[in-house]
This record gives structure tokens, C-alpha cells and sequence, in this order.
């Protein structure tokens, strides 16, 4: 492969090199999240994380770790920059973005430091494609301090029953309402069918009730019933990473704050994750 | 409907995973509930807001009807094929030896524009032919067509019944599981004279009809001896030349419902009336049509074809009023 035909010295200027054979394991994972064009990534040895966030009020992380890249050297404890995601898309798909079996665009992203830009190297049928994409001081990620003890209630579902649903609920009603609850409905989603603004006035609703029993629901840990509203526009962009999960995990927190973890399978059958955290429109008393 | 449709657009998801769908209203919301319950105990409910109305009933009888056609609605399809979608109104005639199809066009000004089309069938060609008079009947196209494409799916045959221009033409399918009813108004004849009516051919499916297939039409009536004499020929030629155009939007007939009766509203329709003859051709259509909403049905006047809907109120007539101004 030419890539590995770079001296090895030059390597040494790197403080980030992350290798793929199959770009799409890293491109298909960044679409989920890219609902915004700037994204900060921030490397540890762990591995790469993804950040994308929304007026403060919606945060989308995406997680890949060290052992889905054919090679992670990262040369400081933690490495991170901000770049624009849509052209860092655009690269990793200069070849077109085939999904021919066998033919696959094999990717080598390399960083220098703080004020180099990163520099892609793709290939494709022995064609090698250099991209030097500018970077920007990264910006602090908002902490929505989601943490697991704070938890009050927690779902995990196969994505199937979801994708169907969110595909079928009325996209341009302004809210979608999550109840979870130990009890009766257990786990439903509400949306007010705004578009549906008949001339009789009332618009309806809809809602979808998935029972603590069902075969789709992997885990069902409700404590206390909650209800919450969140604006569907902020959802909207997580349904690109619903798309791509097989299995998702809804968890809200005693102040509302919802957490979305998506588990993605790749091309190759390795699992990254998806997590987008948003927060609450305005709390609803049961 | 509008709101309803959307909800069983997904035929493919639908069949792969609704176990079973129910349908309710609870009083007293005013809220129909539509609930799928799906494989893996997933419900999904919809509720959607719908307004109390009385549903207009077509007082027509339909096996009295000196003509009777039947054929597989593929039949039908095929005559109507050959017409433009444009096309508003047809003339269907009858007589012992065939049954043809034309296009009608309303008035002679621009009919040199005009691509005529007739096609005409032997009456072998239908299943079932019964002629008890030679008619020509006008009827509105697009209802028609909405009817056939669905009888076509269901691989269903259409009766169709009818008589003299004038009277109503009734189109129906039925199977197992379901039996739909159109009854179309049709043009009468503009030779003929005498109390029988004007009559009206446009109408779509009202929305508070459950059943889509059901739909009904108001005719225009008229209490002959009510109205002066020039009124009744200014009327109906009117009527006989502005069949053609779409004068009445779907969405004004729509608001048509049939409401509480009232009687205090046959004076307001009789204003309504004589205001006729000032008012362009297109609003007479709305005036008449008011008067047979809102005209009783009970007196049994000999004079007088049955009124087929009756009931209006005075917002839907303000508002045609309205309608009436802009045309």
C-alpha cells in the first residue's frame, strides 16, 4: 500500500497518526453527528471522540476507539482541534464513495500540533489523494454533567421498533414528549400532530407505547415515572445515528436531561458508539 | 381525510407489522382514536380532532332506474381512458343499440379549441344491459374516476344506474366486505321545461364521511312557484352553460355539511335566490344550492324531484355568499 511507503521519520513530527484501511469505518460513524459543520475532536490512547453541539442545548458524541484503526499512535496524553466536518466528509469520500465489495478508500490522518492542519492521505486503486484541512483552537464541550448516578430512568431497545416509529411520527411537530414510567405506559413517545392543524381547530396527537415486556426491550430499569419534552428539532439529527445502531439506550436524569447511546456496527463488525445528550424543553409534572 | 391518509400510507410497514388496528371515538372527546398494535406489544395511537356532522343521505332509488348497466370496472376504466384528465363533465347515452361516450363542453365560444372525443360499445360488451329509456346523461368525470381506479384494484364490477337527464346516476360496487355508492347529479336537459330541476354536478366527498366511497351530492331544487317565471329560464340556461367551469371550489362545498335544521334559514335562501339574477352565473350555482340544503324534503310535492341533501346553516351561506363576490 503506498501510504506505508512514508519514511518513517516523518512520522516523528506526528503527535496523531490513526490509520484505516476502510475509510467508511470512520466517515459513516461522522455522518451520524454531523448535523452542524464544526466538530472538535479530541484523541486520547483510548481512542477518538467526535463532538458536535447545538446552541448549548443538544451535544452529539461519536466514540471510536484505538482498536478500530489499523494504526492509533497518539504521542500526548490528549490531542485535540476543531474542524470543519463537512469538508473533512467531503475528503474522505473524494473517491466517490463506492460500495463496491473489496474496494474500499484506505485513510491515514496525521497531525502535527496545535496550528498544523490535519492532513488526510486516501487511497484507492493504488490513486493517493493528499488533503490538508485547516484546524481552529477546539472549543470547550459543554458539560451536561449526565452522569450514571444521577440516572433515574434507563431503557435499552432494539433500534428496529425505534427506526420505524421515528420515521413515521410527524417530523414538524415542534415536541416530542418521552414518559417512562415503572407503571402504565411504561415507555411512550408523544407528538402533538401540529401539521395535522385540521380547519376544526384542536390538532391531534400521536403516541407510541412500547411495553416493559415487549421482545424489543433489552433492559427496563424505571424507578419513578418522568415525563419530558424535547424539542424535535434537536432530535431530529439523532435519527441518522438511530439508523445506523442496532441497538439504542434511552436514559433520563432526575433534572430531564436526556441521553441518547447508540451502539453502531461497522463495516467490519466492530462496535463504536453514538451518544447525544439534550436537554429538556420544560419539565412536565405527572 | 387529509389527516387520516397518512396514517395507513406505509401499506409495506403496515402488513409487516400491524397485528391489528382499531378505530374509536369516546365520547365526550371529540377526538376519533386510531390505534395500530403492532408486533413486539408496540402500540401506536393516534387521536385526531374531528367535528359531529349529519351525513348527507342520498334518498334515491336506485333499482328503480329505468337503465341499468353492468361491467368490470376495468371496462369503465377503458371507456374514460380516452378522455383528457382535464376533462370535467361526460355525456353517457343510451340507447337499445349501443352506449357511447362523449365529452361535454359548456357553451359555443371557443368550441373550435375543443378536441371531441365519443366512443360508443355494442351492449354485448356489458355484463348486464337493461334499457328502459333512451337517455343522454352529463355528469361530472372526476368523481367517476376516483371510483373506477378503486373498483379497479379490488377487481370489482360497477353497476350503473340511471334514467332521463335530470335525474341522478348512481355508480356502485360491492364484495364482501364492502359496498360503495356514488350517486352523481347529472345536467338536465336545457330543452326541457317545467318545475324539474337545475341541477348541479359538482360536489366531492364530504369530509365526514367515514366511507370514501360514499359520496354524496347535493342537488339543486327549486320551488318552482315560488320564483318569477324569467327567473326559472335565466336559471337554467345559466346553469346549462356554466357546467363547465369550476365554479364552486371543493373546499366551499365542503363546508356544506348538512347541520341542525332550521327552518328560519329557507328565508334567508330565498334571498339568496332572488339575488340570482344579478349575480354572475357562477354564483346562482351557490344560490341554488343553498336553497335545496336548506329546502325540507317531507311535502311530497309532486312538482318537485326529492331533494337529495338538505340542511345548511347560515356560516356556510355567508360564506358562499362571499365566495360569490369574488367570482
Amino acid at each position: 500500500m503506498p501510504l506505508s511507503t512514508q519514511s518513517q521519520a516523518d512520522d516523528e513530527q506526528y503527535v496523531l497518526v490513526a490509520s484505516l484501511d476502510n475509510a467508511r469505518n470512520l466517515s459513516n460513524i461522522l455522518k451520524a453527528i454531523a448535523f452542524k459543520d464544526h466538530a472538535i475532536f479530541s484523541a486520547t490512547p483510548n481512542g477518538l471522540k467526535v463532538t458536535v453541539e447545538d446552541s448549548k442545548c443538544l451535544q452529539a458524541n461519536a466514540f471510536i476507539q484505538a482498536e478500530i484503526f489499523q494504526e492509533f499512535t497518539i504521542r500526548e496524553d490528549s490531542v485535540g482541534f476543531q474542524v470543519n466536518l463537512t469538508v473533512l466528509l467531503d475528503c474522505l469520500n473524494i473517491f466517490g464513495g463506492s460500495t463496491a465489495p473489496g474496494v474500499s478508500t484506505a485513510l491515514r490522518m496525521c497531525y502535527k500540533g496545535y496550528g498544523y492542519p490535519l492532513t488526510l492521505f486516501l487511497e484507492e486503486g493504488g490513486v493517493v489523494t493528499v488533503c490538508k484541512i485547516n484546524t481552529q483552537e477546539p472549543e470547550e464541550p459543554v458539560d451536561f454533567e449526565f452522569c450514571s448516578t444521577n440516572v433515574t430512568n434507563k431503557v435499552i431497545l432494539q433500534s428496529e421498533s425505534l427506526k420505524e416509529a421515528f420515521s413515521e411520527l410527524d417530523m414538524t411537530s415542534e415536541v416530542l414528549q418521552i414518559t417512562m414510567s415503572p407503571s402504565q405506559p411504561y415507555f411512550r413517545f408523544v407528538v402533538k400532530n401540529l401539521k395535522l392543524l385540521s380547519t376544526f381547530g384542536n390538532s391531534g396527537n400521536a403516541h407510541y407505547d412500547y411495553p416493559k415486556d415487549s421482545d424489543m426491550m433489552e433492559l427496563f430499569r424505571c424507578d419513578k415515572t418522568q415525563t419530558n419534552r424535547y424539542k424535535m428539532s434537536l432530535l431530529k439529527p439523532s435519527t441518522k445515528a438511530l439508523a445506523l445502531s442496532c441497538k439504542v439506550s434511552v436514559r433520563t436524569d432526575s433534572r430531564g436531561f436526556l441521553s441518547l447511546q447508540y451502539l453502531v456496527r461497522n463495516d467490519d463488525g466492530q462496535i463504536c458508539f453514538v451518544e447525544y445528550f439534550c436537554c429538556p424543553d420544560e419539565e412536565v409534572e405527572e | 381525510m387529509k389527516s387520516v391518509l397518512p396514517l395507513f400510507r406505509c401499506l409495506t410497514s403496515i402488513e409487516r407489522n400491524v397485528e391489528r388496528c382499531q378505530i374509536s371515538i369516546t365520547p365526550p372527546n371529540d377526538q376519533v382514536m386510531i390505534q395500530f398494535f403492532c408486533r413486539h406489544g408496540i402500540t401506536k395511537t393516534h387521536n385526531l380532532c374531528f367535528q359531529e356532522s349529519e351525513a348527507l343521505q342520498a334518498v334515491f332509488a336506485s333499482h328503480l332506474s329505468p337503465n341499468v348497466l353492468k361491467a368490470p370496472a376495468r371496462l369503465l376504466s377503458d371507456m374514460v381512458m380516452h378522455f383528457p384528465v382535464s376533462q370535467e363533465e361526460i355525456t353517457l347515452s343510451m340507447t337499445p343499440l349501443r352506449v357511447s361516450l362523449r365529452n361535454y363542453y359548456e357553451g359555443g365560444d371557443d368550441h373550435m379549441k375543443n378536441m371531441y372525443t365519443e366512443m360508443s360499445l355494442h351492449p354485448d360488451e356489458f355484463d348486464y344491459f337493461q334499457i328502459g329509456v333512451e337517455s343522454d346523461i352529463t355528469f361530472c368525470l372526476k368523481e367517476l374516476r376516483g371510483l373506477l381506479s378503486f373498483a379497479e384494484s379490488h377487481c370489482l364490477p360497477v353497476s350503473v344506474h340511471f334514467g332521463a337527464a335530470g335525474k341522478p346516476v348512481c355508480f356502485s360496487v360491492e364484495d364482501m366486505v364492502l359496498e360503495a355508492t356514488v350517486v352523481l347529479a347529472t345536467l338536465i336537459d336545457s330543452e326541457s321545461r317545467g318545475p324539474s330541476q337545475p341541477t348541479e354536478t359538482l360536489a366531492p366527498t364530504t369530509p365526514s364521511c367515514a366511507d370514501a366511497a360514499a359520496a354524496v351530492l347535493p342537488v339543486g331544487s327549486c320551488e318552482a312557484d315560488s320564483r318569477k317565471p324569467q327567473d326559472i329560464a335565466a336559471v337554467m340556461e345559466l346553469i346549462a352553460s356554466s357546467q363547465g367551469s369550476p365554479i364552486i371550489n371543493p373546499p366551499a362545498l365542503m363546508l356544506l355539511l348538512p347541520q341542525i335544521d332550521d327552518s328560519n334559514k329557507l328565508s334567508v335562501a330565498d334571498e339568496a335566490c332572488h339575488s340570482a339574477t344579478t349575480t354572475p352565473a357562477s354564483s346562482t350555482i351557490c344560490s341554488l344550492l343553498f336553497r335545496a340544503l336548506s329546502s325540507e324534503d317531507n311535502d311530497g310535492c309532486a312538482a318537485r324531484l326529492p331533494v337529495l341533501a338538505f340542511h345548511s346553516d347560515e356560516e356556510e351561506e355567508d360564506y358562499t355568499r362571499e365566495q360569490s363576490c369574488y367570482t
